[in-house]
């Protein structure tokens, strides 16, 4: 136990920055840990375990009992063989200043060879430690970094102090950040900024704590912790909720280092605003809570987390200086909303006219223009009044011009739906106006209603079309336009809505729009949108060979989204019957045959009924003429997939019956030909529903 | 309201402040600027010839779009900064420029301040740089940046640029809500004491006017065209590069663009090529600057 003691102890690195992006912190705090556990790894360095801490300045990782030794290494060098001419020998021997007694002999799978073992001594861990910590600050990768002053490293924001202790004594050494600049190894750090004096770290197990005691909360859970607990008490006792906002609540985590949480009214004349542009004003520019009663009514309070020590006089001119603010942001809003509210639809549309889509695809107006049309062909299948689909096209995308989308463009279709509905348009337009851009991705909710989930797609496909047909599809991991995104939009309303509409007819009105005939663009788009459908549905928790084997049936864009998502659906849940799984088997069974004979895929083959001599080659054949029809029948039809997948396990016993008294290879070549003609046939008329060659066991 | 935090009381304290941390004070730029930064004793002199500069001066600002005939509370097109350059970038720059705020009557410790991620970015300078807005209890009341790059060339030692809202920074300390109530002097009104209303609420609404309404555009256009020309004449003779008088062109080109994208003439197509011929007017100006232009 007592050498254990001594040959281990802990560590503490800590990088001490100006204040680092909060977007950046929780990843440099897994890049920090993955980097030093790289370079320990590598030099044979043992350790226990570690913790990490991140926040605005601080960056630090403690590691518990971490070796204060390198292990001693065993190299072992092959010479050359042992019987080769003495030349070689001697040139081993040199090269390695050797004696041939500092040699031995070992037998391997090639023969005897000589070989030359080396014992390196471990070196001291604080001894390595300046080269580690080097290679961590280099290896570091930041999404935007910087250089300061002459330095050639980049970092966030500058790193101003490095505090590295081993066993509770600081190490010795620096690293270099630029030429001839360095940065001592420390054993002090820095409180919240209401203090200037440094503080020193006696302890490694007491750091979290001193630090705590000088207001700063090293762990960015604790950080959270405190805002959730503090925000639920100050607010429980006044019957009011806070608005969940996650990404605002992990923003704001690495915004302060000791959170105060604080409420602030809105002042009263701002009330009569939109909800949304209250909300999205205080979120964007002020990093503000809002706040709501359990009717979820928007309150005239607001929460904020401050940077700062509770003390009543500051905190209430802190909140006084906040409210101030908001008072500023939003009476610009308003003075923005009053304009846009005096302001006419008309108007905004002409406005589009000189308002880019994109290069050689025309003006917004043109792309609302195109959008109503594709509207008008697809409101059936949407069950939605044609002449309703057009006119919210018509209207969607006005307020991109508007005064406050243009100073909030979060709030785009938000703000056109309240002004559609100030204009007193029709009211479905307007809530179709309000949820078109949902949904923004495989998580996100759908527009709630028909009209709002067409208007939504139609701005999609034509997005996506239009790209496509100037040849700016995504490749690799860049896609500018975001149109992985707009196509896993496009397939959940399909799916959802369960709209009778195959890829081919999704993407002609688009296509004919843009006056664009090639085969190429349109095969292009189909693939990509089959893609996209395979990753959705297996989102949705279905089985991928299910999904694969579905989605690679011939002929997949004709068939309706609908009927592939029933029929998905189906084989899912006939995956673990029996019978059907007798079925897959007869199948590989049929598909191995097939596969040895090199038959091609779309082979289609003449079968002669006239050569069989048996009645389980009439039946063979009756069952895939008769599946034929059934498929042809039945096969666009949503309810009828089960049906036909009965259709498939009734095909069991007649296929073992086939390959129980039938011989396929057959010593008559033309009986042999024949049979597997007739295989090859029942596979193909198996195959328009499916290609069960994806299903795994 | 005390002479103490008077706008102009804030200025005369700024400017002693940077003159002790050694800084040369130096007089607003004689141009039209949409920002501080264009002063050529920014956009030229990190770039060299001293590896050292520190400077310090009130840049007043104009921004056409940013007119609301004066009503609107906060809004300007015609405003203040206050402009710190220092070079290299000194270790201690953040506590220098809290330090700041104390003689101007702010205390630090007394309010709510935060650096907030605000990377900077200005494509007509093809300037960029890495830092934060500086918030005082919720308001942005500075700007702060490592430049990393001007004219598209790499800052080296690299600057540190303070850039103080002037207005924004009055109305926080002196609690007003309106620009315009800003008290400027000091002096008691029946006195003749003056506000920022008295002295610019007329310019606000006239200049919003012209330029919304009534700058010549046709007029316009032929000058942004006469600028690029002077600037490309003036770095023609590589024996005799004129690079300050080349910069001072795209100064003039640069604000005529702002004034013909407030009276909207500027399609969005047209305007990603209008922002390139400024670039490129800095990009020379800078190259002549370090006597590298045709290198």
């Amino acid at each position: 136990m007592n050498s254990m003691e001594k040959s281990r102890g802990n560590l503490l690195l800590e990088f001490f920055s100006e204040e680092i992006p909060a977007m950046m912190q929780l990843n440099s705090e897994i890049q920090l840990q993955n980097l030093f556990v790289k370079s320990l790894t590598k030099r044979n360095i043992a350790f226990e375990s570690f913790k990490t801490f991140s926040g605005p300045r601080h960056l630090s990782i403690i590691i518990k009992s971490i070796e204060l030794e390198q292990k001693d290494q065993e190299i072992e060098k092959r010479g050359p063989r042992f019987d080769a001419n003495q030349k070689a020998i001697d040139g081993f021997l040199k090269s390695n200043q050797l004696k041939i007694g500092e040699t031995i002999i070992k037998e391997t799978n090639n023969g005897k060879f000589y070989f030359h073992s080396q014992i390196i001594k471990g070196q001291k861990t604080y001894e390595i430690l300046p080269e580690i910590i080097s290679e961590i600050i280099n290896g570091f990768v930041w999404p935007k970094s910087q250089r300061w002053a002459n330095t050639d490293l980049k970092w966030a924001r500058p790193l101003r102090n490095i505090v590295l202790l081993l066993n509770d004594d600081v190490v010795r050494g620096k690293v270099e950040i630029g030429k001839n600049v360095f940065l001592n190894f420390t054993n002090f750090t820095f409180p919240h900024r209401y203090s200037d004096k440094k503080i020193v770290i006696n302890k490694i197990e007491n750091y979290e704590q001193l630090l705590e005691e000088n207001f700063v909360i090293l762990d960015r859970n604790k950080r959270l912790d405190k805002i959730i607990n503090d925000t639920s008490s100050l607010l429980d006792k006044g019957k009011l909720k806070l608005v969940n906002d996650k990404s605002l609540l992990e923003e704001v985590v690495g915004l302060v280092e000791y959170p105060n949480i604080l409420i602030g009214s809105i002042s009263n004349e701002f009330m009569k605003l939109p909800r949304e542009v209250l909300s999205t004003a205080m979120r964007v520019h002020q990093k503000y809570f809002s706040i709501t009663d359990k009717e979820n009514n928007l309150n005239s309070k607001f929460l904020f987390v401050a940077n700062s020590i509770k003390e009543k006089n500051r905190d209430f001119r802190v909140i006084e200086g906040n409210e101030r603010v908001l008072k500023a942001r939003l009476s610009d809003a308003s003075y923005f909303f009053e304009n846009d509210i005096a302001n006419t639809f008309e108007n905004w549309n002409e406005k589009l006219k000189h308002v880019l889509f994109y290069e050689s695809l025309g003006s917004l107006h043109d792309k609302i223009i195109r959008m109503a049309n594709i509207s008008k062909i697809f409101a059936k299948e949407f069950g939605v009044k044609s002449e309703l689909a057009k006119q919210a096209a018509i209207l969607s995308k006005a307020d991109l011009v508007s005064e406050i989308v243009m100073e909030f463009p979060e709030l785009q279709g938000i703000m056109g739906g309240h002004y559609a509905k100030i204009k007193n348009e029709h009211k479905e337009v307007t809530k179709a106006i309000f949820e078109h851009y949902k949904p923004k991705g495989v998580s996100d909710d759908l527009p709630e209603t028909k009209l709002g989930s067409l208007l939504s797609m139609v701005d999609k496909i034509d997005t996506l079309v239009g790209f496509f047909s100037i040849d700016k599809k995504p490749t690799g991991s860049k896609d500018p336009f975001a149109l992985r995104r707009n196509s896993f939009s496009i397939v959940q309303i399909l799916i959802n809505f369960k709209i009778n509409l195959s890829l081919n007819e999704l993407f002609e009105p688009s296509l004919n729009e843009y006056g664009c005939s090639s085969q190429s663009i349109k095969r292009n788009l189909i693939d990509f949108m089959i893609d996209k459908l395979k990753y959705v549905f297996s989102y949705k928790k279905n089985r991928m060979d299910v999904v694969n084997s579905v989605l690679n049936t011939k002929f997949i864009n004709d068939i309706p989204i609908k009927i592939i998502s029933s029929r998905i659906h189906s084989m899912s849940k006939f995956t673990e019957n029996n019978d059907f799984k007798i079925f897959l088997a007869n199948y590989k069974r049929i598909n191995n045959i097939l596969k040895s004979e090199k038959f091609s895929n779309d082979a289609v083959l003449q079968v002669n009924t006239k050569v069989f001599d048996t009645i389980e080659e009439q039946n063979i054949y009756n069952l895939s003429k008769s599946f034929s029809k059934e498929i042809f029948k039945k096969g666009i039809c949503e309810k009828s997939q089960d049906i036909l997948i009965n259709y498939l396990i009734k095909m069991n016993e007649p296929i073992s019956l086939f390959f129980d008294n039938v011989i396929v290879n057959h010593i008559d070549h033309k009986v042999r030909i024949n049979r597997l003609n007739l295989l090859k046939n029942l596979h193909n008329s198996i195959s328009k529903f499916s290609i069960f060659e994806f299903i795994e066991d | 309201m005390s002479a103490n935090n008077s706008f102009q009381k804030i200025i005369t304290s700024l400017q002693s402040y940077w003159i002790d941390q050694g800084c040369v004070l130096l007089q607003p730029y004689d141009l039209e600027v949409g920002a501080g930064t264009f002063h050529p004793a920014t956009v030229l002199r990190v770039l060299g010839p001293d590896p050292i500069w520190k400077a310090a001066y009130v840049q007043p600002c104009r921004r056409p779009t940013d007119g609301r005939y004066g009503e609107n509370p906060n809004r300007l097109q015609h405003y203040y900064q206050f402009q710190v350059i220092i070079q290299p970038s000194p270790e201690d720059i953040q506590n220098l420029y809290l330090e700041s705020l104390k003689f101007i009557g702010l205390n630090p410790k007394d309010h709510d301040i935060r650096f907030v991620e605000d990377d900077w970015e200005s494509p007509t300078l093809g300037a960029s740089g890495l830092g934060w807005e500086i918030w005082c209890d919720g308001m942005e009341i500075s700007q702060f940046t490592y430049f990393q790059q001007v004219g598209g060339i790499e800052v080296k030692p690299v600057a540190s640029e303070i850039t103080y809202g002037l207005e924004r920074l009055a109305m926080f300390i002196q609690k007003i809500e309106n620009v315009y109530d800003l008290d400027w002097d000091g002096n008691d009104k029946k006195k003749g004491g003056k506000t920022y209303g008295d002295i610019f609420l007329q310019q606000e609404k006239e200049f919003s006017k012209y330029n919304f309404e009534k700058s010549e555009t046709s007029a316009l256009f032929k000058q942004f065209n006469d600028a690029e020309t002077e600037c490309k004449n003036l770095l023609d003779d590589n024996k005799n590069l004129l690079a300050l008088p080349a910069y001072h062109q795209c100064i003039k080109a640069s604000h005529i663009f702002n004034l013909l994208d407030a009276r909207g003439v500027i399609s969005v197509s047209e305007r990603q090529s209008y922002i390139l011929r400024v670039r490129n007017m800095a990009r020379s100006s800078c190259l002549a600057w370090m006597g590298k232009l045709n290198e």
